[in-house]
């Protein structure tokens, strides 16, 4: 089945992601036009209603597009936070590195 | 309105109707469906939740959260075995074995043949290169084929990591890794002298471990094996470790009670690994499949075992208990990130070459060489720093792995391009069809789920388990 899927709201990454991770399930072909992205999805085996294929399918793309917020907003401080915990340095000043 | 807090980096999986969230030391909060949702759009209420989330690190009030060090601190913890570096050094001393187990994972030889047995040279090198290592305890393993039938070698060795170890004031712990059918009186006095610890193999009752080993009396000859050993070394030297034959995967309560009977208080439920001759397994996905399977069954029974009051505890789940309950990083070289391949383990071959792993030896025996380090007789540095480590470090850690670095369980499983490599073709490889990522997630949201729907029942026991 194919779904529409609007790329100001999902990102490249985010959909690259959720079609990586659904990769043994569907074989799926990705076509850009503007501003909508068409995605088949066609099961790699057995059958698949379209009704579940969508429901997977986006519920996939939500929770990657809630990982992408949360790894976006957190990306400074993520890397403080191993600069501290494996710096071998022991004075690292989070004030000087800002 | 919307409230002011900043985000901490944190990953998350739905599993039984609840959203499990997990941050970047492993601590877990299970919470109502919809939640992160809530976090991402700050609409989160100052209530218990709240003041949990700001607790445990997964929203800070402020753009760099007061406790930072702390976290940092406890983030070090976790990888510490990083600082460490390779504290397990497997020496394979002979292929030679004297029996004929089903699924040899070691693609074990006869034991009348030749040109596979490791030289005292060979070991005396070895030696020298397991004390490069920076690691502060550093355990000596033997394995085989069956390590017990050279002896003389062993004591060699040993002998040589005495010497090594007055003089550089290091601990070192031995292994003897054993099928425990000819412990000899030679044998068991150097393991009394050098409080060698003995591995054992038992695949469950009679009946199973003697379909396993394609013998008939191997079961009568291992227990007679464990009893002689727990005489002479104490009980506490003795363990065993059972592997989930593709007929075992119908036993797993008469296989829990086997161990229970024998008086051990663990078990670890062992999958087949596709290496050695197992790797003449036809079906593994069937296999993995039912081997998750058999997993719950044997895991219900053990709790069954723990509520009427009996203490026996499961070790993978340790594992995962341990990462997931408590500030420590556990020692188990198959769930680490970056690998436990180099970091954790090095193997030496009776050949007198360097391998990155036991499943790398395996590989070897097949005629692939692709993780073979080094010789002996070359530079460590040259060994554990050359190009071929190099190479695999870019594939180490499933922090930068796809499929992993966006998996709410990495904190708690591992990255291994060794295992990659030879199920599917690059040591990258592919977390949605790795049978191995299948494995370890059924059972680590099989673990979680315990924790969800059935708290009161398993948390005490599981607390027991981690004393
Ligand atoms: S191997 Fe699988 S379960 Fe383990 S961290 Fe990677 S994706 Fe998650």
């Amino acid at each position: 089945m194919k779904i529409l899927i609007d790329r100001n709201i999902y990102s490249d990454e985010c959909i690259s992601k959720c079609v990586y991770s659904l990769s043994e399930v569907f074989q799926c072909n990705r076509q850009l036009d503007g501003n909508t992205e068409s995605i088949e999805l066609i099961p790699t085996n057995g059958f698949i209603s379209d009704e579940d294929t969508k429901r997977l399918f986006l519920q996939k793309l939500n929770d990657f597009k809630l990982r992408q917020i949360v790894a976006e907003e957190t990306k400074d401080i993520r890397t403080i936070l191993y600069a501290k915990a494996f710096a071998d340095y022991e004075d690292f000043n989070i004030e000087e590195a800002e | 309105m919307k409230m002011q807090y900043h985000l901490l980096p944190f990953d998350f999986t739905r599993i039984a109707d609840t959203e499990i969230l997990v941050n970047e030391v492993g601590d877990m909060m299970v919470v109502p469906e919809g939640t992160i949702q809530r976090i991402i759009d700050r609409q989160m209420e100052k209530d218990d939740l709240y003041k949990s989330l700001v607790a445990n690190f997964f929203i800070s009030e402020e753009l760099v959260p007061p406790l930072l060090d702390v976290y940092a601190a406890r983030l070090r913890e976790k990888k510490r075995f990083m600082d460490y570096f390779t504290a397990l050094h497997i020496f394979v001393v002979t292929l030679q074995c004297n029996q004929n187990c089903v699924y040899c994972q070691a693609s074990s030889r006869k034991e009348q043949s030749e040109h596979c047995t490791m030289s005292n040279e060979v070991m005396e090198c070895s030696v020298e290169l397991m004390f490069r290592s920076p690691a502060p305890v550093l355990t000596m393993e033997f394995q085989g084929g069956e390590p017990s039938l050279h002896p003389k070698l062993i004591r060699f060795g040993i002998e040589k990591a005495e010497e090594k170890r007055l003089s550089d004031g290091r601990e070192v712990r031995y292994v003897l890794c054993t099928n425990c059918v000819n412990l000899t009186d030679e044998m068991l006095d150097i393991c009394k002298q050098y409080h060698v610890m003995i591995s054992t193999s038992l695949d469950g009752p009679a009946f199973l471990h003697n379909a396993n080993r394609g013998k008939t009396d191997s079961y009568e000859k291992v227990i007679a094996g464990i009893e002689k050993a727990r005489k002479a070394l104490g009980n506490e030297q003795v363990s065993a470790l059972m592997t989930t034959s593709v007929q075992g995967l119908n036993h797993p309560v008469e296989i829990v009670d086997e161990y229970a009977k024998l008086g051990f208080k663990s078990l670890f439920l062992r999958a087949l690994n596709p290496y050695g001759l197992a790797s003449d397994n036809p079906d593994w996905e069937d296999y993995t499949r039912k081997f998750i399977d058999f997993y719950k069954k044997a895991f219900e029974h053990i709790l069954e075992l723990n509520k009427q009051g009996v203490h026996f505890a499961e070790e993978f789940a340790i594992i995962i208990l341990r990462k997931m309950l408590t500030p420590f990083s556990t020692g188990f070289v198959d769930l680490q990130s970056p690998a436990g391949i180099v970091n954790s383990v090095l193997v030496y071959n009776y050949d007198g070459y360097v391998y990155a792993s036991d499943e790398s030896r395996m590989l070897a025996e097949k005629g692939d060489y692709a993780f073979r380090l080094g010789s002996v007789f070359d530079r460590y540095e040259d060994v554990v720093y050359g190009n071929k480590v190099r190479d695999i470090a870019e594939i180490w850690a499933n922090e930068s792995l796809a499929g992993c670095s966006d998996c709410a369980l990495k904190a708690y499983c591992g990255a291994d391009p060794v295992r990659n490599y030879s199920t599917q073709g690059d040591m990258y490889g592919h977390r949605p069809s790795s049978l191995l990522c299948k494995k370890n997630k059924a059972i680590i949201e099989y673990i979680i789920s315990l924790i969800v729907e059935r708290k009161e029942e398993v948390v005490p026991i599981f607390k027991t388990w981690l004393l």
